[in-house]
């Protein structure tokens, strides 16, 4: 829980530092791939202010998965330009400024809980980060009494929490967030969107998020944009407020919200030719 | 620090638990009779053809008489035998495993030492005994680097593909955080590998006694170790002696090959891997 003296605003005021410095920014980003028969990234021009969470939705194979590697600096783009807050996405990494969530909880078998959500601080030390304590991160996703347990004793989403306080256990200045909650079933995996919510409140990291979940998305995000065939929709303000007040997936705009961004996944899909 | 102690007590009783069943599953006849149904089967064939060729092949009763009247000495060959195997084996192992480390660091590396040592691979390994023996004299050294020969490869090809076998996403993970070689080698790469060089000593170790066998029948030299005992026993046609000293080194090979999987089988559930 974040203490009620950290309340971050409403709603984000001045995320938008002008110039690079604070957006990440992709400029007529261009990915091919040999298999398919269309680019996996076609022209895809993005900008996402400091401290936004935003969610890219769209159909499996849209891209997204790209979109998002591009931005983690594993995979080179063909064409385009990518900076995050300035810096190519390679120095933002040597910087430590990067955390990644993948599709899988990704965790070191041999290592206890603790020992997992310690990893980030103990690679790449030359890079100046401002550390959590890892003791205090696992208490704030609850899983103080799992610190000396192996991820092999561990439940899905417990495993999907660890994952989730390694990222945040050094304090990145971008979240890149690859379906994390994918593999999770429908309860547990909205507990893990709340758990997020709270987390990111906290320190407000800029979030890069993918999912199928078009509901997830409106829940977390303050942005949410359709990826199609390589293509990239206008992003969908999401006004709900912040933090998301209780019972807000009952409340007629998140339903709007949703119906729309339903609509526009619809119409990705059915050019993906499904 | 309580709440701690609650799952360790309860772990505690789940072990229990499943060492119990593991007891009863042993005890159910579909686990032990096709074995014992097999030994019957090989036996009663034996047993035919040697009741009517006694002179090729003895029969079990005086392989078994052949056993009881020279334990002592069969045994103590065996340990010679096994004294020659298990520094062979330990040599080609740190050296394959040193080697497969330098090769998953450097191409030119991999370049330089892969095709000498499937060169190795396919040579005809009795064919270096000679040379050898020349080398190294006749006495214990030629036998144990036989032995080293001979277990080399499979241990470098294990040690190669468990230092490649590090999950996708954790490589990610120390990719993104910018993790230096090194580190991703000493926190990833080598603990990840512990199932494939697990691996690697099941298949060497009995193979380290085949080594060290062929290695005394083909150089002589020193009078001790069951390669010379079933060579001297064939040559002077006491056939139920050799029968009993390939029994032993059998027996040897299993003990080897039981340990190893026990080892294998703590370490590994201790390391989280099961």
């Amino acid at each position: 829980m974040a203490p009620p003296s950290a309340e971050p605003p409403a709603r984000p005021t001045g995320w938008s530092a002008p110039g690079p410095e604070g957006h990440i920014l992709l400029e007529g980003v261009t990915k091919r791939f040999a298999a398919l028969g269309w680019p996996a990234l076609d022209n895809v021009d993005l900008s996402i202010p400091r401290g936004c969470f935003f969610t890219v939705i769209g159909p499996s194979g849209a891209g997204k998965s790209t979109l998002l590697r591009i931005l983690a600096g594993l995979a080179a783009p063909d064409g385009g330009r990518v900076s995050i807050f300035g810096e190519p996405p390679r120095q933002a990494s040597r910087a430590k400024h990067l955390g990644w969530v993948p599709q899988s909880p990704a965790l070191l078998p041999w290592r206890t809980v603790a020992e997992n959500v310690r990893l980030p601080l103990q690679v790449n030390r030359a890079a100046r980060c401002e550390a959590r304590d890892p003791e205090e991160i696992l208490a704030r996703v609850g899983l103080t009494h799992a610190r000396n347990m192996l991820p092999s004793q561990l439940s899905g989403g417990m495993r999907q929490r660890v994952a989730i306080a390694r990222a945040f256990a050094f304090l990145p200045r971008v979240l890149l967030m690859d379906e994390p909650f994918g593999a999770l079933d429908e309860m547990t995996r909205e507990h893990m969107a709340h758990l997020l919510l709270e987390l990111w409140q906290a320190d407000r990291p800029t979030v890069v998020f993918v999912t199928h979940s078009v509901a997830e998305a409106v829940l977390l995000s303050d942005r949410v944009a359709v990826l199609g065939q390589g293509r990239l929709s206008a992003p969908v303000e999401v006004d709900l407020g912040r933090p998301r007040p209780e019972g807000i997936e009952d409340s007629e705009r998140f339903y709007q919200l949703t119906s729309s961004l339903r609509a526009q996944l619809r119409q990705a899909f059915l050019g993906a030719g499904g | 620090m309580a709440r701690a102690a609650l799952p360790a007590g309860g772990g505690r009783q789940a072990t229990a638990g499943v060492t119990l069943s593991r007891l009863a599953s042993l005890v159910r006849p579909a686990n032990w009779l096709p074995t014992v149904l097999a030994l019957a089967a090989v036996a009663g064939a034996w047993q035919l053809v040697a009741s009517s060729t006694t002179a090729i092949i003895p029969t079990l009763g005086a392989i078994w008489s052949a056993f009881a009247g020279h334990t002592v000495a069969l045994f103590a060959n065996g340990g010679d035998t096994l004294a020659e195997a298990l520094p062979g084996l330990a040599i080609s192992y740190v050296v394959a495993i040193v080697l497969a480390v330098a090769m998953s660091q450097s191409r030119v590396v991999t370049r330089a030492v892969l095709p000498l040592a499937v060169a190795l691979n396919v040579s005809p390994i009795i064919a270096f005994a000679p040379p050898l023996s020349i080398a190294f004299g006749l006495g214990r050294a030629p036998r144990v680097v036989l032995a080293a020969v001979i277990t080399f490869f499979p241990s470098l090809i294990n040690a190669i593909v468990g230092l490649g076998s590090a999950d996708q996403g954790a490589l990610e993970v120390f990719q993104t955080l910018h993790a230096s070689r090194w580190e991703t080698l000493w926190r990833l790469r080598l603990p990840a590998s512990l199932p494939y060089l697990f691996a690697a000593a099941r298949i060497s170790a009995p193979l380290s006694l085949v080594g060290a066998a062929v290695a005394e029948m083909v150089l002589g030299g020193t009078n001790v170790g069951l390669g010379i005992w079933i060579n001297t026993a064939s040559a002077n046609a006491q056939l139920n002696l050799a029968w009993a000293g390939i029994a032993v080194l059998a027996f040897f090979g299993l003990l080897l090959t039981g340990l190893v999987a026990g080892l294998e089988a703590w370490v590994l559930k201790r390391r989280g891997f099961r």
